[in-house]
């Protein structure tokens, strides 16, 4: 049999694994809109590791991780930096967040904050941002789908039809189980993940240049400024510490705040199991380290690889390896992909639709009237997503880059929500507003990064001066209803 | 204004804000310690460990010291029941 086919064999394998797992889970969970968009606050200790897990593990962990180690070297350690502590807030604000949850019905992040600034205007500004952040993240996963399966199959395969098929299994479990899909497709998903990153992630050293100590000591003869930190810039000159330093911070402070994410805690069936699953959180970083291995093993043997992006395809079609594994690994890809798209293209549909539709239009909408709505525009979002992605070469780099700094406008707002009384509604949209301005500006005049900080962190700097000085010149919200929220 | 800010609720005994005020400090040292001024004092290529270099292994050190210091506060938790 032709090697390609072998390949595509193994890989519809995986994705009809992956249907049925998603098909079946929806059955565990109610008809209702609840059931539909947190499970009905029922996720045990391994779904909810597996979901916070795969669903941050994108096509990024298979194509953009090793293309940074191998184009970079050692800023991709940063990847590492900031998943260690990047979960670690929910522990402290998750129950709190969990519990309101349960109390007052929220279903998505706009909800909780809606509710404390009573301000249904921030659920729609809330909403409009995340949408933004979505889409560019969610068309990359089914670029990065398509490319694989193109890759692996020698072209046969074409990016069209490879996302094409990828995410029509994503729809179909999304559309009928919601989040339950979500989260058992995500175990599924996350266990194939890691198994793949491990094994190539020992295998590939090993194979040329007899093991992960020969690897580096060889690295270190030849290029040692790829071994340490902050290793180089994407024009091959040595990043800056502010440049390094930044993205870790923005992406910790931007980690917990993702809403496809943040939902995810009124998903928990409990406390205990929300904080367990922090606790653990951690562990799931470690499968980061060999997808680093496998972009430094590429560094000496296969150079001039364009785009860096493409050194793990490139290698595992180079070395020989039987067509089952490289199936393997296509199948691998594409479970990083969908574990991130699903849970994205699922949060964008409820987010539209409770947050933005509902809040603007019709608050008097039923739940069924609900969940019919929010499957509808998961079908379209996705439609949307895929149209960018397969026919329009609309570059991405700009919403990319916008999408962590946008992000990370929401975390004055979480400290406000639950550590400041006296934050007051004005204060908090003056602050978003302002943050993501600043995000925009810092963007388009790349020269008014000193040392290279990230946007967002001068979004921040001006939104917190903003959320303090309007919320102190307003009048303070009513103390009773802030005594809902706020730790006393 | 009636509230003041607060970061611990003043439900917590001395010992019990004491425990969280370490972890949390355990917490975001660590994650300044992954950014400059701390991790460039670490990253460096030798010695290596597990294969690894020393700018590399530090980063897992740092993993496990999060993961070691939230278990033992959940077991602390845990032992005080607050999770009936």
């Amino acid at each position: 049999m032709d090697n390609w086919l072998i390949v595509t064999l193994v890989t519809v394998g995986y994705l009809f694994v992956s249907l049925l797992v998603g098909i079946l889970a929806g059955r565990r969970a109610s008809s209702s809109t609840a059931g539909y968009v947190v499970a009905d606050r029922e996720f045990g200790f391994i779904i909810m590791y597996f979901v916070m897990g795969a669903s941050i593990f994108s096509a990024f962990a298979f194509l953009g991780g090793p293309g940074w180690a191998y184009s970079r070297g050692a800023a991709a350690f940063y990847i590492l930096s900031y998943g260690t502590v990047g979960l670690a807030p929910w522990y402290f604000f998750g129950p709190r967040v969990a519990a309101l949850g349960r109390k007052y019905g929220y279903v998505t992040q706009a909800d909780l904050f809606a509710h404390r600034f009573q301000s249904p205007a921030l659920s729609v500004l809330m909403a409009i941002i995340s949408l933004v952040c979505f889409l560019p993240y969610l068309i990359l996963q089914m670029e990065g789908a398509g490319y694989v399966f193109d890759v692996v199959t020698e072209g046969r395969i074409p990016p069209a039809a490879g996302a094409a098929i990828a995410y029509g299994v994503v729809l179909i479990y999304v559309y009928y189980s919601g989040v339950m899909g979500v989260g058992w497709t995500n175990t599924f998903q996350g266990v194939f993940m890691m198994a793949l990153a491990w094994g190539l992630g020992l295998y590939l050293p090993y194979q040329l240049y007899g093991g992960v100590a020969p690897m580096f000591e060889s690295l270190s003869q030849s290029v040692p400024e790829m071994l340490t930190a902050p290793g180089l810039d994407t024009d091959g000159t040595r990043w800056t510490w502010g440049g390094y330093s930044s993205s870790i911070a923005i992406s910790v402070f931007g980690f917990s705040l993702w809403p496809h994410y943040f939902m995810k805690i009124y998903a928990a069936r409990d406390e205990r199991t929300l904080k367990k699953t922090v606790v653990w959180y951690p562990t799931f970083m470690i499968f980061l380290v060999p997808i680093m291995f496998i972009g430094f093993s590429g560094v000496l043997r296969f150079p001039g690889v364009e785009p860096a992006d493409a050194i793990l395809p490139t290698i595992v079609t180079s070395l020989g390896l039987p067509a089952i594994v490289v199936g393997l690994f296509c199948a691998g890809a594409l479970a990083a992909s969908m574990s991130t798209g699903d849970a994205l293209v699922h949060a964008a549909g409820t987010i539209l639709v409770n947050d933005f539709y509902k809040v603007s239009f019709n608050p008097d909408l039923d739940d069924a009237q609900e969940r019919r709505l929010i499957r509808f525009f998961v079908v379209a979002i996705a439609g949307v997503a895929y149209y960018f992605a397969v026919f329009s070469s609309f570059s991405l780099v700009y919403l990319l880059l916008f999408s962590y700094g946008f992000l990370n406008q929401f975390m004055p707002l979480i400290i406000a929500a639950f550590f400041w009384p006296r934050a007051t509604r004005p204060g908090v949209l003056a602050g978003l507003i302002t943050g993501c301005a600043t995000v925009i500006i810092w963007t388009y005049f790349p020269e008014l990064q000193w040392q290279k900080i990230h946007p967002g962190i001068w979004g921040l700097g001006a939104n917190l001066v903003a959320m303090v000085s309007v919320s102190l010149a307003t009048q303070p919200m009513d103390d009773e209803h802030v005594l809902k929220f706020v730790v006393t | 204004m009636s509230m003041k800010a607060r970061i611990f609720s003043t439900a917590l005994n001395k010992m019990e804000r004491r425990v969280y005020s370490t972890v949390t400090i355990i917490v975001i040292g660590t994650f300044l310690a992954t950014m400059w001024p701390i991790y460039p004092l670490f990253s460096r290529i030798r010695p290596f460990v597990l294969g690894m270099p020393a700018s590399l292994f530090y980063l897992l050190v740092l993993v496990f010291l999060v993961f070691f210091s939230l278990l033992a506060l959940y077991r602390w938790e845990d032992k005080r029941g607050k999770f009936e």
